[in-house]
């Protein structure tokens, strides 16, 4: 690896009415390196990298980018000018075509034509030779969405790379993947950057950064707080970085005492009502004690969200197998039949689930509990502030205006906002997918010790996880799930990665 | 919108600059309006702005009004109506038939009976077909603008069916007070007394009941500013009416609908879940929203101002004819885009509505006046409304 500066950033500012993203970063980043770069929500990484990728045009900051010894002036089409220069972004929401195919997909915008009229044959020709070189395993022909995420992701990269990029830049790519597509993942990175190309690398899961990074840099509140190689750092140095404290636990205390059955679930089968044919749980049975915190662990599609939506009545039709809460048997028909018996449900995405993005912060926070501030049918407007107010409060969810739109929120304040909504529907059971998915440190830590609270006053929670250090942190008992069914609840006394990790890929 | 800001405001003029940036869309739309009547009152010398002119440009927009509003919650819940104008049509042409060959049949000589019964036939058709429409749509799931652009074709026919052909008269007395009647002058004064005493005593109790809750209020001064504003101009638009034939009927008819409407989409559940499900649906389902009986009601809440247009309708041109109502669900669309709803679904207000369809109204009053022949008033109306709506997508991107 040379020494070489690829790309420098020089006391970069960029103000926003109001707020100051970034003040005065600098950051050099080397040829054929792969630089890490972390930081809470909101401190600052999205800004810089859409300065880099020409989504905030030249001008439109203080401070200078240089790449490769020239200074960057990107102008206002600059999104496709950066790419022109060499520096790719792979964005954390896929932005491919779900109808297309790969080849489609790679060469959207760039089309090879002749005459004005596409040539396919050359199109999949290239598009071949693309993906063998970064030995990509992906079939040129196949249409999208029949991939999986892990997949796409590479097709993202791809797509990323047929522009001979030199600089590619991965905004949270894992936060959807499996350990093995993970593992493809860092191969891939692995293998471009003996190709000489810079990836610089953005994650919440700090673990990866040990795995792949040659150097790290960490913002916080819009300014650099330090930028070293990665062998002089650990994940307690880190994190103290980054939240600008020591942090010595990742996972709150707690004194909660589980005691009593609240709900039962019995050799749970279900179909999907969309495809009959196909069963989605295929014999789930579990238990939940009265102020328990029951983690869910298990790979992408081994049932885990399709159990908890089939419980809260939105998913699979059920076909045998019962439900009890509280010993007696319930049907659950939708949302509002698990509300009204007392089970909530905080979704695994946010955005698309959890939050109408364009309303307040408010609307968002009293949509399901709209009844209860309304005497006969007319909503009572203060007592809804109020109670809003006092939820924000108690959630210390970060605001300027409650009425502003949710989506000028943080990640973790806008999960707190999903969570904030359920708790006033004041739930017995609460659900909650993957509560930390996107979320930073400091607000992970956050809503760890606020299910702590609720596990302490008596509120059952099931947790659904994809890490597994957040599992094993968290519950007082972990279900596996395997394929659609319940294979094995373990005690935290007795569970392990690798016990988890047997049970969730069937080998035990 | 209403805003239940907590900040207070450190003066007057800053918090009209505040409403004004967080009202963006509506501020830019009045100021459009404002903008259009000097333009027109000085072309025609002052014609435009004349109290007749007037009276007849707000008695001229009530249909399309009436359609507008209910539009609005339609497109906010993703959804589309494409039926409302020829739906409004045949509600008219079936009123027409039972006043023209049926009433005088079995109720001879009580003309307020016969009147009274053809507004609840009217209404009772516009809720029945409205949850037929609601039902295709929401329970067996046949797009919004597929079962909406049938049922405008099923008008075509019905109301051929219905009329033979021929026009139908629709002149009684009674039923022609209802789009041609005018409240007498004191009558008039009287509604604008007991509106502004309203105003007044809601903007009162508002505060109190902040208090009460212990949150900040605006200044007093602020607030009174606001409601005097208004009352003044509930006051001068009296007095303009006054100095024609008085407040008309049609469009005291509008007013409540409207202020219904807006009051059910902003304080009730069902209309926040409307507003909510536009926005995301899946959001709204998963929490605990019952999407497709809240889709359902609102085509039935379409097809009842259906039925009230309709009536309206019939009432103000004396007829029932098989042209009724043709491209009014157009003027409805664009009013309420115009009005800054989105045509994705989750935003829009009934206000916006309103000012669009009267800025909708005002440019053909305004291009009549001027002789402007129908050919340039159609290419100026469209050419308007693309502007228009160009302008307010530019200022959102450079905000």
């Amino acid at each position: 690896m040379t020494e070489e500066i690829i790309l420098d950033v020089q006391n970069v500012t960029k103000q926003f009415p109001g707020i100051t993203a970034l003040s005065n970063v600098s950051i050099q980043f080397k040829r054929g390196e792969i630089h890490g770069l972390c930081g809470e929500n909101g401190a600052g990484k999205s800004t810089l990298m859409k300065i880099l990728a020409g989504v905030y045009p030249y001008g439109t900051y203080d401070g200078s980018v240089f790449y490769e010894g020239q200074e960057l002036k990107l102008t206002s089409n600059s999104i496709k000018e950066a790419r022109a220069e060499g520096i790719a972004i792979v964005y954390q929401e896929l932005t491919l075509v779900p109808d297309m195919t790969v080849g489609e997909n790679i060469f959207l915008g760039k089309e090879i034509t002749e005459n004005g009229v596409i040539n396919w044959d050359k199109t999949y020709a290239e598009c071949r030779k693309i993906l063998e070189h970064y030995k990509l395993d992906v079939n040129p022909n196949d249409v999208v969405k029949h991939l999986g995420v892990g997949k796409m992701q590479m097709v993202e990269i791809a797509k990323a790379l047929s522009e001979n990029a030199k600089v590619l830049i991965l905004d949270e790519p894992t936060s959807a993947l499996t350990e093995a597509e993970i593992d493809k993942l860092m191969e891939i990175l692995e293998s471009l950057q003996e190709k000489g190309i810079t990836s610089i690398y953005i994650s919440h899961k700090l673990e990866e950064f040990f795995r792949i990074t040659d150097s790290i840099t960490v913002l916080r509140d819009g300014k650099t707080v330090i930028t070293a190689p990665t062998k002089e750092l650990s994940l307690e140095k880190l994190v103290s970085y980054m939240v600008g404290r020591e942090m010595k636990e990742r996972f709150p205390h707690s004194t909660r005492k589980p005691n009593g059955t609240i709900f039962e679930v019995q050799n749970l089968h279900a179909i999907d009502p969309e495809e009959p044919s196909r069963e989605i749980l295929k014999g789930v049975t579990f238990d939940l004690k009265r102020g328990e915190i029951l983690g869910i662990a298990g790979l992408m599609g081994s049932g885990r969200t399709e159990l908890v939506t089939t419980i809260f009545g939105e998913m699979g039709k059920i076909t045998s197998g019962k439900m009890l809460l509280e010993g007696k048997e319930i049907n659950i028909k939708s949302a509002k039949d698990a509300m009204e018996k007392g089970i909530s449900l905080v979704p695994e995405d946010r955005k698309k689930q959890g939050l109408v993005l364009i309303q307040s912060i408010l609307n968002n926070l009293s949509l399901p509990n709209l009844y209860s501030f309304s005497k006969t049918w007319r909503i009572d407007k203060n007592q809804e502030l109020k109670s809003c107010l006092q939820q924000v409060k108690n959630l210390s969810i970060k605001i300027s205006n409650i009425e502003n739109e949710v989506n000028s929120l943080s990640g973790g304040n806008q999960q707190k906002v999903v969570i904030g909504k359920w708790l006033m529907t004041i739930p017995k059971i609460l659900i909650m997918d993957d509560p930390t998915r996107g979320v930073d440190v400091g607000a992970k830590y956050e809503i760890y010790k606020l299910m702590n609270e609720l596990a302490e006053k008596g509120v059952s929670i099931i947790m659904i996880s994809s890490e597994l250090e957040e599992v094993l942190g968290m519950s007082d008992r972990v279900m596996v799930m395997h394929e659609g069914r319940s294979n094995g609840i373990l005690d935290i006394t007795e569970a392990t990665q690798e016990k988890i990790m047997a049970l969730a890929t069937g080998i035990a | 919108m209403e805003s239940t800001s907590v900040v207070t405001s450190k003066g007057t003029t800053n918090a009209v600059g505040k409403w004004f940036r967080r009202n963006l869309q509506t501020s830019m739309i009045i100021i459009m309006m404002i903008v259009i009547w000097i333009f027109f009152s000085i072309l025609t010398k002052g014609a435009f702005i004349g109290s007749q002119n007037i009276s007849n440009l707000f008695r001229q927009m009530t249909v399309t009004s009436i359609l507008a509003v209910g539009m609005v919650l339609v497109i906010v819940t993703g959804g589309i109506d494409l039926a409302v104008g020829k739906f409004a049509g045949f509600v008219s042409v079936i009123v027409a038939f039972l006043q023209a060959f049926v009433w005088y049949k079995l109720i001879p000589d009580q003309p307020l009976l016969a009147a009274t019964l053809s507004v609840i036939a009217g209404l009772s058709v516009g809720i029945l077909v409205g949850m037929l429409e609601g039902y295709i749509v929401s329970y067996l799931g046949v797009p919004a603008f597929i079962t909406t652009l049938g049922f405008q074709w099923i008008w075509n026919g019905a109301i051929l069916l219905v009329t033979g052909g021929r026009t139908i008269p629709a002149n009684q007395p009674y039923f022609s007070y209802i789009a041609q009647g005018y409240l007498p002058l004191w009558l008039g004064w009287v509604v604008a007394a007991v509106v502004i005493a309203a105003l007044f005593y809601t903007m009162f109790n508002s505060r109190a009941q902040k208090r009460r809750y212990g949150f900040a209020t605006n200044k007093l001064s602020l607030d009174m500013a606001k409601t005097i504003a208004l009352s003044l101009v509930i006051l001068f638009y009296v007095y303009m009416v006054n100095q024609y034939n008085g407040v008309q009927v049609p469009v005291l008819l509008m007013v409540i609908v409207a202020f219904i409407m807006a009051y059910l989409g902003t304080n009730t559940p069902f209309g926040r879940h409307a507003y909510a499900l536009g926005g995301n649906m899946e959001a709204a389902r998963l929490s605990g929203i019952n999407i497709k009986r809240n889709v359902f009601l609102i085509f039935v809440l379409m097809g009842l101002l259906c039925g009230v247009a309709g009536i309206v309708l019939a009432s103000y041109v004396g007829y029932g004819t098989i042209s009724a109502g043709g491209g009014y669900e157009l003027d409805a669309i664009a009013s309420c885009i115009l009005g800054g709803t989105s045509p994705l679904g989750g935003s829009g207000t009934v206000f916006g509505a309103i000012i669009g369809s009267l800025i909708m109204a005002s440019l053909t009053n305004g291009l009549q006046l001027l002789n402007v022949t129908p050919a340039w008033q159609y290419i100026v109306k469209g050419a308007i409304l693309v502007g228009a709506v160009y302008i307010d997508v530019y200022f959102k991107k450079n905000r």
